[in-house]
């Protein structure tokens, strides 16, 4: 009673066919009036396609397969081209849509069934193309199963006694799979659009094993995300080993290897860069992943041992090989032993950062008793920490905790060194040292050379030795201040003021300025030194810095410990953070830095 | 692209085939009505999780329908059915007025795709045999489908899965609206 059939109002027309952008862009990257391929042209079809997604890619490879068999040569050379740069630029979808049979039939329509004498360009182009697909995507791609059939027609040519050309291996360099470090989110990213391509183009065959096969991955798709969660990490765990190979295989060649081996070596190079540029990854999966502890521990850690590397090798190259011969990041083989291990990581870590050096620190657990009481004594006055008295140089580095404002808390997040994560398992007593362990010098310890590694260096025992020497003769060489410059960036430069105080201390005055047009906002600075050193840092004098300003905002601090014939043999290295807004962007900055030796 | 080379193929023999998409929120009713159409018969069903396709023929015409998944985390999915379709078909339970709003925004996030503008919209406001339904009026008064959809053709047709009626009804609109193609 109630059915009925409803039409709107308005009259309703259908409208005209509208071109299809892809055709337009295809078309005019294989128009016979060009001179030659037009990479620009290729490339935004490229980009589209990677845009769009969804049938793009079938329509794409349909449409040039029907241009690479038009008669005219010209216009087959450039479609083949641009089929060249969508394999090499689009990724999985493409991928498939080469690899299904109807296309690669309709790819060798035009070839006779028996091998002419030559082969004319467009043939050889089209045994070349076949060839190496052959020898990557269906070789190498993560998805290989689904690539079975360009196999099956290379083996087909070849049975009809075509010859396919040998590839030169730079050509196939290109579309080996790459052994880059990508984050969770990334992974996904990327199996989501695998995934959904080959959906979209099971449901376009529309075979019964096809549909079926649809009808499952859509249930993965849709249900089961954890388990490509699980797949993401176990791909995330799988590059870390290899990078760490990498990291260790660079560490064994600066080493070894002389400057002049240096200069020119390019397995050093690719070592170097593919660290260097699995950094700003690290960030990222820290970022997503900051629910396993675990994981960003190891991260942060290897990061560490990185930048160490990185740094020997920026020595290496000037040449300074004293200098570099010093960071030895021995923890490497500790510290990315844990990144494949998801529980019981802890018990290696109180190894890697207990005993960062090869000397010295072996014998922590008598140090470490007495040094807890002592440390729980000069603990009990925090007036006399406050007052910070220079000559109380015993003061230990928890007082740092308690003296400084929270921009030690911040740093201490940057560390993400857990507090158990350090405690030695054998010794209750050293539970209160355990607290000044967390803070952000651990980051920074394996800095400390041999040479400075008398217990002072050793963690367990932070104060113990600095008793002694308290009663110094004051340096004559207190005045003298260097000036240096930390870090220029495209809107914030920090510069140092270094002098010495006494014989151990030393005082760092921190200027910054703002160069850009923009008012700074929530500027935060954080330093801080090896484990072996005390920093005392003051408040800096304002936090935001107005536009243009030269020198702005200050902040003092002191360097207990440093001693200058220590500094003379390994120089002290900051770490430096900062943080700030501008244009209500926040930013962060953050490097090491060597100090001058005043 | 391999659709107009059958339809074509079609024309000369006066059949035609096309490809139907079945979309709307799950328990409306999708189910139901491909298998009261393919078999005639009510096939009780749980909820789709994935698709089902069947080809049901009604009056020299070929219809491939897919009925996808109207669940929520099913429904990012379907956006991948959408190449080549000729017609879908929207199913909204009409005695789930709760819902109406959500079943609206669904089937305006169908429509406004590019890959979709093409196609006739065919609303079944399903389940009229209930107390509580809404009368296909004012489904589609609800929908506002006359102020939004300017260069599309669509219907709203009520319909019982159960008895069947409304069904073929929709199938020779459908049909009706597309012969020029």
């Amino acid at each position: 009673m109630s059915h009925g059939v409803y039409l709107g109002d308005t009259p309703v027309r259908r409208p005209g066919i509208s071109t299809n952008p892809l055709m337009r862009k295809i078309q005019r990257a294989c128009r016979m009036t060009l001179p030659e391929p037009d990479i620009a042209l290729n490339l935004d079809v490229a980009d589209y396609i990677n845009e769009k997604q969804g049938a793009t890619a079938h329509d794409a490879t349909t449409t040039i397969v029907k241009l690479i068999n038009s008669r005219d040569t010209h216009t087959a050379v450039f479609a083949l081209s641009l089929l060249d740069v969508l394999v090499k630029n689009c990724g999985y979808p493409i991928h498939l849509q080469i690899s299904r049979k109807d296309f690669l039939n309709e790819l060798v329509k035009r070839f006779p069934e028996h091998p002419p004498m030559r082969y004319s360009k467009v043939q050889r182009l089209i045994l070349t193309a076949i060839e190496e697909w052959y020898q990557t995507v269906s070789k190498h791609s993560p998805y290989k199963d689904d690539m079975t059939y360009i196999r099956d027609m290379r083996r087909l040519l070849k049975y009809k006694g075509y010859v396919l050309p040998k590839i030169q291996a730079e050509d196939l360099a290109v579309m080996r799979p790459t052994d880059q470090l990508k984050s969770v989110s990334e992974i996904q990213k990327e199996q989501e659009i695998a995934q959904a391509a080959k959906l979209e183009e099971l449901i376009r065959s529309g075979k019964p094993d096809d549909l079926r096969e649809a009808n499952k991955l859509m249930k993965v798709m849709a249900g089961f995300k954890e388990d490509n969660m699980v797949n993401a990490k176990q791909s995330i765990n799988t590059e870390l080993n290899k990078l760490k190979r990498k990291a260790d295989l660079l560490n064994e060649m600066l080493n070894t290897s002389t400057e002049a081996d240096l200069q020119n070596n390019e397995t050093v190079e690719e070592l170097y860069s593919a660290l260097k540029t699995s950094q700003p990854k690290f960030q990222k999966i820290i970022e997503e992943e900051h629910e396993d502890d675990d994981l960003v521990q190891s991260l942060l850690k290897f990061n560490d041992a990185i930048n160490q590397l990185i740094e020997k090798y920026a020595l290496l190259k000037i040449g300074n090989r004293e200098a570099a011969e010093r960071i030895n990041p021995a923890n490497l083989n500790d510290v990315t032993n844990n990144i494949s291990q998801t529980g019981g990581a802890l018990a290696n870590e109180i190894n890697l950062i207990d005993f960062d050096d090869d000397t010295g620190a072996a014998s922590p657990a008598p140090a470490s008793s007495s040094a807890g009481s002592s440390n729980n004594n000069s603990n009990s006055d925090p007036l006399i920490d406050l007052l910070g008295d220079l000559n109380i140089s015993s003061t230990p580095i928890t007082s740092t905790n308690t003296t400084n404002n929270n921009q030690f808390l911040s740093s201490e997040v940057d560390g993400g060194i857990s507090l158990d994560s350090t405690v030695p398992p054998s010794s209750s007593n050293t539970v209160p040292i355990s607290a000044s362990s967390g803070d952000p010098f651990d980051l920074l310890s394996d800095f400390s050379s041999p040479n400075v590694s008398t217990p002072t260096a050793n963690l367990s025992a932070p104060t113990a030795t600095t008793t002694s020497p308290i009663i110094t003769t004051p340096s004559a060489t207190a005045n003298s201040s260097v000036r240096a410059n930390v870090s220029k960036s495209a809107k914030i430069q920090i510069d140092v003021l270094v002098s010495r105080e006494d014989n151990s201390t030393i005082k760092i005055k921190t200027l910054f300025s703002n160069s850009s047009p923009d008012l700074v906002k929530d500027f935060v600075y954080s330093m801080a030194v090896p484990k072996s050193f005390n920093l005392k840092l003051q408040p800096q004098s304002s936090s935001t810095l107005a536009a243009f300003t030269n020198e702005g905002v200050h902040q003092n601090a002191l360097v207990e410990n440093a001693v200058r014939e220590n500094l003379e043999k390994k120089p002290l290295k900051i770490k430096w953070k900062a943080t700030y807004n501008i244009n209500s962007n926040p930013v962060e900055e953050t490097a090491i830095f060597q100090l001058p030796v005043v | 692209m391999g659709n107009s080379i059958s339809k074509t193929l079609g024309k000369l023999f006066g059949s035609r085939e096309m490809k139907i998409l079945m979309l709307g929120l799950d328990n409306a009713g999708k189910t139901t009505i491909l298998y009261k159409l393919k078999l005639n018969k009510i096939k009780t069903s749980t909820p789709t999780v994935g698709f089902n396709v069947e080809t049901v023929s009604y009056k020299n015409v070929k219809f491939n329908m897919w009925d996808v998944g109207g669940q929520e985390r099913l429904r990012p999915l379907w956006r991948h059915y959408f190449p080549a379709t000729t017609a879908l078909i929207f199913v909204i339970d009409s005695s789930d007025t709760e819902r109406l709003n959500e079943a609206k925004e669904e089937l305006y996030s169908i429509i406004s795709e590019k890959e979709m503008e093409n196609v006739v919209l065919l609303v079944w406001a399903n389940k009229q045999d209930l107390k509580n339904a809404m009368k296909p009026q004012e489904i589609s008064d609800f929908l506002q489908l006359s102020e939004n959809l300017k260069n599309q053709l669509w219907c709203v047709i009520g319909s019982n899965a159960l008895s069947g009626q409304g069904l073929l009804e929709g199938l020779s609109w459908i049909s009706n609206n597309t012969s020029k193609k």
